[in-house]
């Protein structure tokens, strides 16, 4: 029974990312390499913001909000964003249009999150006779966390790999990837000042995603429309 | 093309081959299912389980594996693989005995106990008919879980709110009907220890302590000797739980503190008696007194013939108003005599009474009821003090749950300590009949009641059933170092317990409550989830290529003969 529970926890959190992948034309073009690639830099910037996060923040042994904790952990969150450059601008890629480009390199971030976070408690606490909803919900916020990568790796698409956008949408492009890149620091400031639960939290997350979804599907679309 | 093929196939086979100690690995890791941390870790304490002469007596088993059942269950539930709870606040003995007498099967029985029956817990004289009540409830409980023989676990532990939550929560399930099983989740009750052996050859101990008197010059007979003696172990329904704070806390308590009096007299040669003085401290007396038997046994015996008369201390923690001398030799024997009229003149002056009681000892009867009675079948005068006025059958009064601290007056012990010193002092120093009082109040010799405070609480919170100490246990060595203190001389002796009790180990473990899902819950989830990803994935194809192609996902391809042709 335990082991059942683990099975559907499993299948929750690293199942949409091979649904997306079969599902997409990304199989079709097998863009494998790439997210491979993608993952790969995910390590290295989880890597490094490790090291910063050990060198520069204080643990406090209380859960407090500690607004200047709080801001430089943001600050090392945008090493994340840098990553997401690399792994979009730097690498070479095959000759793939820009469109899979994207989808295939926040693919292959987000399952290389999924697996670096959650796998393991998952293998220690899911197998256990304890019955938690922890597990299932954490399994919702990978969904969640999945479609904010793509979102973030479209934005990021959007801002350094195309070259003429219209001007008016800039701003909100940049406004929708900083509230994306930010989302770590806003929950944690949700958990700690307004003393939402976990369960809540996942909801706003799940929410949340959806919506940023919209958005940069949006404005994808509306910035193809020039190059038409 | 052919080469090709078959290197291709080679390849395949050898991949396939690579892969096998990898796969077996995997299966191995994943059947370790681990039992991770539970939420709630309780501490519980086992029913004794022991043999007396090959008859198995107590709980049998001690590993458990079960959901958690209440009371309210429908009748006619099979219970046989599931766990009873019972707080002793619900319980109902004619079902507890139904139960027993019957030998219905049932998984295990787990009793929760106010925390006021906590060995720690000094506090709470409060709403003591309350307690009183629970006091008679567990002490007919035990009566019935020791003399029976068990045939699951019974474990007790102590109320607390995650028990209570737990218990809560499953009699609500429960009484809906749903009772909780595999298939409909609910508790799990886990107890993983291994299964109860044989204690080997369990030790007793008795500690003896000497002080000898002072000899006139020229006397060369050997001095009279007076012996106080008390036993100090305890039996009960938990092992881990026997303080018996009255029963024989309070007679350990008193035994040291005449010991600390008399030390102080006798350091002085000017006030010195004529008398030695023998304290010992016995064990073995739930089992009919049998350390004291053979501690007596093993005396010299030309010491034992000098001792003029035995006091055994037994229960005297308790009382209000009268205390009872029980003897075996008839009461109108000059010695039983003498001794009697010494206490009871005393009694008159400290404010109380004491009664005189005869009991005849039946030597063809291996009952022992009162420590005396060894004495008696050695020919040595000896009486019992004691609180209570019946003798205490076999394995009763020996330290049950139900005697805590709460249990035992302070001022009784010190009544009665006062007692036993005056009296000795009177017979060692011959001042019969004259009204003088050597350890008065606010003297150097006053009683203290700090020390008999602090040593009662001591020994309150340990529990001292004979065959779980071993021959270096702390409590011994305590006890021989205070005996040290005060006396010139002290001996440890160490006994085995006879043959006819056998005793089991493992009485105290720790019990894990998980909270468990339901096997359709998982598969229902499981449902849920295949759904949902299978949305996703048309919802993703159906953007991102269109409707005609998840359609055409599950058209067959045209055949291809068809299309060779």
């Amino acid at each position: 029974m335990t082991l059942f529970h683990f099975f559907n926890c499993a299948i929750l959190t690293f199942g949409p990312h091979a649904v997306y992948y079969s599902a997409t034309p990304l199989s079709e073009y097998d863009t494998l390499g790439t997210s491979v690639k993608a993952a790969v830099v995910y390590l290295a910037t989880a890597l490094v913001k490790l090291v910063c996060l050990a060198t520069f923040l204080q643990v406090s042994e209380t859960e407090v909000f500690d607004p200047y904790q709080e801001a430089l952990k943001a600050m090392i969150g945008f090493i994340d964003v840098a990553g997401l450059y690399y792994a979009l601008a730097q690498l070479t890629h095959r000759n793939i249009s820009q469109n899979h480009k994207f989808q295939a390199v926040g693919l292959g971030w987000a399952f290389a999150d999924s697996v670096l976070h959650r796998l393991a408690p998952l293998w220690v606490g899911a197998r256990g006779l304890e019955f938690t909803w922890d597990y299932v919900l954490q399994g919702l916020e990978a969904n969640a966390n999945l479609v904010f990568t793509i979102s973030l790796a479209a934005l990021g698409s959007l801002m350094w790999l195309r070259k003429n956008k219209p001007k008016s949408l800039i701003p909100i492009i940049y406004t929708c990837a900083v509230i994306i890149a930010t989302m770590p620091s806003i929950t944690s400031y949700l958990k700690r000042v307004m003393g939402w639960h976990f369960p809540k939290i996942v909801g706003f997350e799940l929410v949340t995603s959806l919506v940023m979804a919209f958005i940069s599907c949006q404005l994808f679309i509306l910035c193809q429309r020039p190059s038409l | 093309m052919a080469d090709e093929k078959k290197s291709k196939q080679r390849h395949r086979v050898m991949v396939l081959a690579s892969m096998y100690p990898v796969v077996a690995l995997m299966l191995i890791l994943v059947a370790c299912v681990e039992l991770c941390d539970a939420a709630t870790v309780v501490d519980v304490y086992r029913l004794i389980q022991y043999d007396i002469s090959g008859v198995p007596f107590g709980s049998r088993f001690s590993s458990l594996n079960h959901h958690a059942a209440s009371l309210s269950f429908q009748r006619g539930a099979d219970l046989s693989r599931s766990v009873l709870i019972l707080p002793l606040r619900e319980l109902d003995i004619g079902f507890v005995q139904d139960y027993i007498s019957q030998k219905q099967s049932l998984g295990g029985l787990l009793i929760l106990l106010p925390q006021t029956f906590r060995p720690g817990n000094v506090g709470g004289g409060s709403q003591s008919s309350e307690n009183d009540g629970f006091r008679n409830l567990l002490a007919q409980l035990e009566k019935l879980l020791v003399h029976g023989n068990i045939p699951f676990p019974v474990y007790f532990a102590f109320e607390n709110e995650e028990t209570d939550a737990m218990l809560a929560d499953v009699k609500k399930n429960d009484a809906l009907g749903q009772q909780a099983t595999a298939t409909t989740g609910g508790y799990k009750l886990v107890i993983s220890v291994s299964e109860p052996r044989k204690i080997a050859s369990p030790t007793i101990t008795n500690i003896q302590g000497w002080l000898p008197g002072s000899r006139a010059d020229g006397d060369s007979n050997q001095l009279p000797t007076i012996a106080v003696v008390a036993s100090y172990d305890t039996f009960g329904a938990a092992p881990a739980l026997s303080v018996g704070s009255d029963s024989n806390g309070s007679g350990v308590v008193s035994l040291l503190e005449v010991a600390r009096l008399f030390s102080i007299l006798y350091s002085n040669p000017k006030t010195r008696g004529r008398y030695n003085l023998l304290f010992a401290l016995t064990s073995g007396g739930p089992y009919n007194y049998e350390g004291t038997q053979k501690w007596l046994k093993s005396l010299d015996q030309r010491m034992r013939e000098s001792i003029d008369y035995a006091i055994c201390l037994n229960s005297v923690g308790s009382w209000d108003n009268e205390l009872l001398i029980h003897v075996s030799k008839p009461p109108d024997n000059a010695y039983i005599k003498q001794i009697f009229e010494g206490f009871s003149n005393v009694a008159e002056d400290l404010g109380f009474q004491v009664a005189l009681k005869h009991k005849k000892i039946n030597i063809s009867n291996s009952r022992v009821a009162w420590e005396h009675e060894q004495f008696s079948r050695l020919r040595v005068t000896a009486a019992t003090l004691s609180e209570l006025s019946t003798p205490p059958e076999l394995l009763e009064n020996t330290g049950s749950l139900s005697d805590t601290r709460q249990l035992v007056n302070e001022d009784a012990i010190i009544k009665g300590v006062k007692l036993v010193a005056e009296s000795l002092a009177k017979h060692i120093y011959g001042h019969q009949g004259k009204d003088i009082k050597i350890f008065a109040d606010d003297s150097s010799l006053a009683v203290n009641p700090f020390y008999v405070r602090s040593w009662l609480d001591l020994l309150s919170q340990t529990p001292r059933v004979a065959p779980f100490l071993s021959k270096n246990d702390p409590l011994i060595m305590a006890l021989k170092k205070e005996l040290e203190e005060y006396t010139a001389e002290v001996s440890v002796q160490h006994e085995s317990l006879d043959g006819s009790f056998t005793f089991y180990d493992s009485t105290k473990a720790s019990l894990n409550i998980y909270q468990v899902a339901s096997v359709t819950f998982d598969l229902l989830l499981l449902l849920v989830l295949g759904s949902y990803l299978i949305v996703l994935f048309s919802f993703l194809v159906i953007t991102t290529r269109g409707l005609d192609d998840l359609i055409s996902l599950f058209r067959r391809p045209p055949s291809r003969k068809v299309k060779m042709a």
